[in-house]
């Protein structure tokens, strides 16, 4: 091959870059078989249909620009449920609960059960977490040290654990509860074992929301029951 | 030989180009990473790599300026750098074979990408358990389509792409008794209803649900886990003069009808369809869990792949890394939505997608060679001296 022939070659390559690049904007016109009739989605949980759209008309608007486009993104249904005392189940393992009136659901990600951003005063915002796992997980006493570590204390010794902790029976559960007051962030925490695992409820964030949500957590896990009571 | 093929000649076997080529591509790919943040990866894709030219728009001006090479113009220089090299430094010996077996390997690599970017098709298929489709749908692309709806056994289709759409002009083809002329176009939007936003601004649209519907126009998003949210008013023009304004966006969930000399009509603004000549229906879903966690584990999707000739009629199993390559597209396992009652496929067309395996064997064979008989030769001096 002569490299006389570079310019026709370097034709041929730009214009085949030209042809396929004016592929996506050509009118195109096919027949195509009818598409089966869509079921009409229902109404958002909460959103009164009281409009005057059509009989059968979805309703408009949806979350255009918040849509999940990622295929593999967990459900955004998720995304919806608990707040406003609706009873929360979880799937398969069954274990409910009702967040106070304030809580703010948020997506649960690939590990929690369950997940809510409790407000506080000023935009401050604390975080609360509902987590399962199988076994002990470790035990009380290396659970409550990781949770010590993770507000800046200094581990416990075994012989101190039990003075830290407060107890609630409710609903046939056994909850241990930890409060832990640290140097920056401050931590709520309650383990529950049930069914062969272990639930953890951990509130985390600044001290003023903590303390104020103290009484409100205690309340919050007397709503914790098995899914079948 | 005259002086400028001369040029030409040196300048695309040097192996200055090579290097340089190499050094623009990493400054490319490194600001390209960066600007991931800004844009997503979509957008980076097009603007850096699946480009001539990196253009960059001059504050206030909107005149675009050509300010970096772009990945196709660096990769296409790289190409035929290598292939002028191979060409003029050829030596038809067997000492050489390694060698010219690598380089082959990395130029068929080269085209391979060439011809992904061009012709590659992704799309995705989403169906519930049960569902048989024909069509996948694009992920990010959108169309106008119109649909004459007055067979029952079929339904005559016209699809506009996005890129028309955008530019508000007239809209005719023969398959139509009437045009379409883009009033408005707003390529991410959400929609009020309108006694639910008494300041909005009027609306365009005359018939159908639009006139009881408030546009907000939004930014364009690049996020990956967002899209964006089209909206046009389109008008329909008959022989008679304006038959109305209908807004349309897929946030409408559903088409406005319409009927035209005894016609039934459909309008929509849906994501880009491709039909093929073959249906899959998902018979079951499944998706297993790791213990206590939410983390998927396997998804797997039986389907049942017909084609419109009855000479295919099979069940498949497609799970993670198993997918089912039929008719020139690969079905991968990509998602799942609503409570594990919906499958999503990736469909995936690339008639490249050999090439990669084709030229890693070659480039292999050809190191082996090469190192193969650099070994012998040591081998043999190493006897010759004991």
């Amino acid at each position: 091959m002569s490299l006389r022939r570079f310019p026709t070659q370097t034709m041929v390559v730009l214009l085949v870059m030209l042809i396929t690049g004016c592929k996506d904007r050509e009118i195109t016109a096919y027949r195509a078989p009818k598409d089966a009739a869509q079921p009409v989605p229902g109404s958002p949980v909460g959103m009164a249909n009281t409009n005057d759209l059509p009989p059968g008309h979805p309703p408009i608007g949806g979350t255009p620009a918040t849509t999940p486009a990622d295929a593999s993104a967990p459900m955004a249904g998720a995304q919806m449920r608990g707040g406003g005392g609706i009873p929360v189940v979880t799937e398969g393992n069954a274990i409910t609960w009702a967040a106070p009136t304030h809580w703010i659901a948020k997506p649960n990600g690939a590990v929690r059960k369950g997940s809510y951003t409790v407000p506080g005063d000023g935009g401050a915002t604390a975080d609360l977490s509902i987590t399962a796992f199988p076994g002990d997980t470790g035990g009380l006493f290396a659970n409550v040290n990781r949770w010590r570590g993770q507000v800046g204390l200094a581990p416990i010794a075994e012989s101190e654990l039990q003075g830290s902790l407060e107890h609630l029976d409710t609903n046939g559960f056994h909850i241990e509860i930890v409060t832990l007051a640290g140097t920056s962030n401050s931590l709520l925490g309650a383990i529950v074992p049930f069914n062969g695992q272990t639930w953890f409820f951990k509130l985390a964030g600044p001290a003023a929301i903590i303390t104020k949500e103290k009484a409100g957590f205690r309340d919050f896990l007397r709503t914790v029951k098995p899914a079948q009571l | 030989m005259n002086t400028v093929t001369r040029l030409l000649r040196d300048f695309f076997v040097s192996l200055q180009l090579t290097v340089v080529l190499l050094i623009l591509s990493l400054v490319l790919v490194f600001v390209a990473t960066l600007d991931q943040v800004n844009l997503g990866i979509w957008a980076v894709q097009e603007k850096y790599f699946r480009s001539l030219f990196v253009m960059w728009t001059a504050p206030g001006t909107g005149l675009a300026l050509p300010v970096f090479p772009g990945g196709y113009l660096i990769g296409s220089l790289l190409l035929l750098n290598l292939v002028f090299a191979h060409i003029y430094r050829f030596q038809l010996t067997w000492k050489k074979l390694g060698i010219q077996l690598a380089h082959a390997g990395i130029i068929l690599l080269l085209i391979g990408e060439l011809l992904t970017g061009l012709l590659q098709q992704d799309s995705y298929l989403r169906l519930d358990t049960g569902e048989t489709k024909s069509f996948s749908e694009s992920q990010r692309g959108m169309e106008l389509a119109i649909l004459d709806l007055t067979n029952p056994a079929y339904d005559e289709v016209v699809a506009v792409p996005e890129s028309v759409i955008a530019e508000k002009g007239l809209i005719q083809h023969p398959k139509l008794p009437f045009k379409v002329r883009i009033q408005g176009y707003h390529p991410n939007a959400t929609m009020q209803r309108r006694e639910q936003a008494p300041g909005a601004a009027p609306t365009l649209a005359t018939a159908g649900i639009g006139t009881q519907i408030a546009l907000v126009p939004l930014p364009i998003t690049y996020k990956t886990d967002e899209r964006n949210m089209p909206a046009v008013y389109a008008e329909v023009l008959g022989t008679e003069g304006s038959l109305g304004i209908w807004l349309l966006s897929p946030a409408l969930g559903m088409p406005q009808t319409f009927s035209y000399q005894n016609r039934n009509f459909q309008l929509t603004l849906r994501s880009t369809r491709y039909y093929r000549p073959f249906t899959v229906q998902l018979l079951k879903f499944t998706h297993d869990k790791y213990p206590g966690t939410e983390i998927p584990k396997n998804f797997a999707s039986r389907v049942r792949v017909k084609s419109d000739d009855k000479q295919t009629d099979r069940e498949v199993l497609i799970f993670m890394n198993n997918p089912l390559r039929y008719g020139g597209y690969t079905f991968y396992q990509a998602g799942y939505e609503n409570n594990d009652q919906t499958s999503i496929l990736q469909v995936v067309r690339n008639p490249g997608w050999l090439i990669p395996y084709v030229s890693c064997i070659m480039m292999g064979l050809g190191l082996c060679i090469q190192f193969g008989f650099h070994l012998t030769g040591f081998i043999r001096k190493r006897s010759a001296v004991t």
